[in-house]
């Protein structure tokens, strides 16, 4: 019923998106930290740059995002393979939903957070340790694992590039076999398991965040 | 030869792709909110294993590219006897993926509904539909308006997928532009340019008939 | 120090970064040719699904005559027939990759045409080909002017000249059009086209594949075409070196490895070499 060596193959082609994924998800919240400094700049200027970024990034689809950085931006072009390139893409991409997530999350600090902070008279940086950051991450975590499935689900937008991943992997293995509904039924499994997953992963992250005290509450 | 130049002889030729992403996303965005909203109503009405039932669909197509389908439906429909065109494939996939978002943004919306209205509802005899359609739906509806501006904005962009499958939306008039002219710049530009301006308007249509509908 | 005028320093960033930048735009004047052989390593542009030519076979690997052909002139320059890598792209990727230098040359079943060759620079070919039309036996078309009915779907690639032929020949029938040459296949094979149009050895291999459900109509769309290797337009001594490599593939001192991977795909004899050889 299953094509011979198409399992090995679908399992390579997921193996190559939960990696694209990974390193979009790395790139991007090192990115969207960087974006929601920006965000929260005092120089206006910059905070309208960030505004424009994330503007762009989600009001153009990750397929015209791709194809414009692959085809007409000659600078990306040289040098990098097509995994460099849809890493960069989605990077891009993630960047500014990730960024919108950590903003939500600091803007989510009830205001007495912010005046018991000041009054304990911190540095900001032992501040931002202490105090920000363990609050944005529980309040951003849910989101966070959200586009983090989002991300494993776009790279199979990279495959109308002709980025070898699982979605490609599954069209050639069509293209030869022609078992449409086994493959594609196999090639969402697959990504089933990889999305559902992470998902599961971060409810129990979740958990153990809340049950140890985290931000301040002892159990 | 310039930006300008080459959009006053090609720019007119992408009026036919932003016809069809429109056009695509605007039946495809009501039967999205349609089929969410008859999820909700199996979710509400048939028990525990009508949510069950529903729960099992909105995991699958949360966890899954909205690609999948879109190849399934285009390419192997046909073979069961399903040749349906290409724009009906395009999207029936995305109505049944968006729909499964949309039934979860309802469904948190539900929860806001004060029980007192369901008891109201009951004695005055209001079958479950009759109360699902005058009482749930018009007030899941309005608590969920951003949220559901927010999943049509997805869906439209989503369409740029259709290109896979031979539907001449813009992102597929891009690739033929570029073929043709050499251009891929500017073809790609432009396209760029006209779905933040169709984000834009829906955004901005969604905001105001938020604003309309909560001071009725 | 007193205080920084903040756009002075911007000012002199900007300034710097142009003065830096200025060297790299001398570069461009080095050969393609030089830049390969230093690098070690050649970059070739492909489609990958269209068979024989280069498509993907059961193990994930990338092979087919024109994979073949490359790899012969990465062994002409390296002496080693590994030292070739492929960027994958669909059909209007091809020149983008080639304009932008992300590759070196192209392949992949590309025919050469006049008004292609604005673009993109030719060699002399290094195959024959042709365009010929798949079709589903179950259709019971028989020749090309069967086809131009409205109630027959061609499928075609994305390019202005197939969009041409299927004007020219039959322009009655509905179109379609996709991106890959095996979204082609995928769509006669599904039923959605009841022909597409390719390169007629892409079409007698996924007729061979598929003997009982499609066949190729005799004759080619117009004429015999020529299949060569591509490139940026300009660097002579690039084009020179690859029409100089192809030439002697075809006619040449590699007569012999030409004619070895011409077998393994085509299961015949190549042309001979000159028309007064026998072989």
């Amino acid at each position: 019923m299953i094509p011979p060596g198409s399992l090995a193959l679908l399992a390579q082609g997921a193996a190559v998106s939960l990696l694209l994924a990974a390193a979009a998800i790395v790139g991007g919240t090192v990115l969207a930290i960087v974006l929601a400094a920006a965000a929260f700049s005092r120089i206006a200027a910059v905070r309208a740059l960030y505004r424009v970024y994330v503007y762009i990034v989600r009001g153009t689809p990750l397929l015209v995002l791709a194809l414009l950085l692959f085809y007409a931006m000659p600078a990306l072009d040289l040098r990098t393979g097509p995994y460099i390139a849809g890493t960069l893409v989605l990077i891009i991409y993630t960047g500014a939903l990730f960024a919108e997530v950590f903003r939500g999350g600091v803007l989510a600090i009830p205001r007495p957070q912010w005046e018991s902070a000041r009054s304990l008279g911190l540095p900001p940086v032992a501040m931002f340790r202490k105090i920000v950051a363990p609050l944005v991450t529980r309040y951003t975590l849910p989101p966070y694992v959200n586009v983090c499935v989002m991300t494993v689900k776009a790279s199979s937008v990279l495959s109308i590039i002709s980025v070898w991943e699982l979605t490609l992997a599954a069209r050639e293995i069509i293209e030869r076999t022609f078992a449409v509904f086994t493959i594609l039924g196999l090639a969402a499994a697959f990504y089933f398991v990889m999305c559902f997953g992470i998902d599961r992963l971060g409810r129990r992250v979740e958990r153990r965040l809340a049950l140890r005290g985290f931000a301040g509450e002892r159990a | 030869m310039s930006f300008a130049r080459w959009v006053s002889i090609y720019g007119s030729t992408y009026w036919t792709g932003l016809a069809w992403t429109a056009f695509i996303a605007l039946w495809a965005s009501f039967g999205a909110v349609v089929w969410g909203c008859v999820l909700l109503l199996i979710r509400l009405s048939a028990g525990r294993w009508g949510a069950r039932g529903v729960d099992a669909y909105v995991q699958l197509f949360r966890n899954t590219p909205v690609l999948l389908p879109i190849y399934l439906i285009y390419f192997a429909f046909p073979m069961i006897g399903l040749p349906w065109p290409a724009v009906v494939c395009g999207g029936l996939a995305l109505i049944l993926q968006n729909g499964a978002y949309i039934s979860e943004v309802l469904r948190g919306s539900v929860n806001a509904i004060d029980r007192v209205q369901f008891d109201a509802a009951r004695s005055l005899g209001l079958a479950p539909w009759g109360t699902f359609r005058k009482v749930v739906l018009p007030q899941v509806l309005v608590y969920s308006l951003p949220a559901l501006g927010n999943q049509v904005v997805l869906l439209l962009k989503d369409t740029s997928l259709l290109s896979a499958i031979s539907i001449t939306e813009l992102t597929m008039q891009a690739k033929l532009l570029t073929e043709q002219t050499g251009a891929a710049y500017e073809a790609f530009i432009v396209v760029a340019l006209l779905y933040l301006v169709l984000v834009s308007s829906t955004e901005v249509l969604f905001r105001v008939a938020h604003h309309a509908v909560r001071w009725r | 120090m007193g205080k920084v005028d903040v756009r002075h320093v911007w000012a002199a960033v900007l300034l710097a970064t142009l003065v830096v930048m200025s060297p790299a735009a001398g570069a461009e004047e080095k050969s393609r040719l030089d830049v390969v052989l230093e690098r070690g390593k050649l970059i070739v542009v492909t489609l990958t699904t269209v068979p024989p030519f280069a498509f993907n076979d059961e193990k994930g690997q990338l092979v087919g005559f024109d994979i073949d052909i490359a790899r012969l002139l990465a062994q002409a320059l390296f002496k080693d027939p590994t030292k070739v890598e492929f960027v994958s792209v669909t059909a209007e990727g091809r020149w983008p990759a080639i304009e932008s230098g992300r590759a070196d040359m192209g392949v992949g079943g590309t025919t050469t045409y006049p008004d292609r060759a604005i673009r993109v620079a030719f060699t002399r070919p290094f195959i024959d080909s042709g365009i010929s039309i798949l079709v589903s036996k179950k259709s019971g078309i028989k020749t090309v002017a069967d086809l131009n009915q409205d109630k027959f779907t061609v499928a075609s690639l994305n390019n202005p000249q197939m969009a041409d032929r299927a004007k020219r020949f039959f322009p009655k029938a509905k179109a379609l059009t996709f991106d890959t040459p095996a979204a082609q296949f995928l769509a006669v094979r599904s039923g959605r086209a009841t022909a597409l149009q390719i390169d007629t050895p892409s079409a007698e291999y996924w007729a061979a594949q598929n003997k009982d459900e499609l066949e190729v109509l005799p004759g080619l769309l117009g004429a015999s075409q020529n299949n060569g290797v591509f490139m940026k337009p300009g660097d002579f001594k690039w084009w020179l070196w690859l029409d100089t490599a192809v030439a002697e593939l075809r006619t040449g001192s590699w007569y012999p490895q030409y004619a070895e991977i011409y077998q393994k795909w085509f299961g015949k004899n190549p042309p001979p070499q000159k028309f007064y050889l026998s072989q």
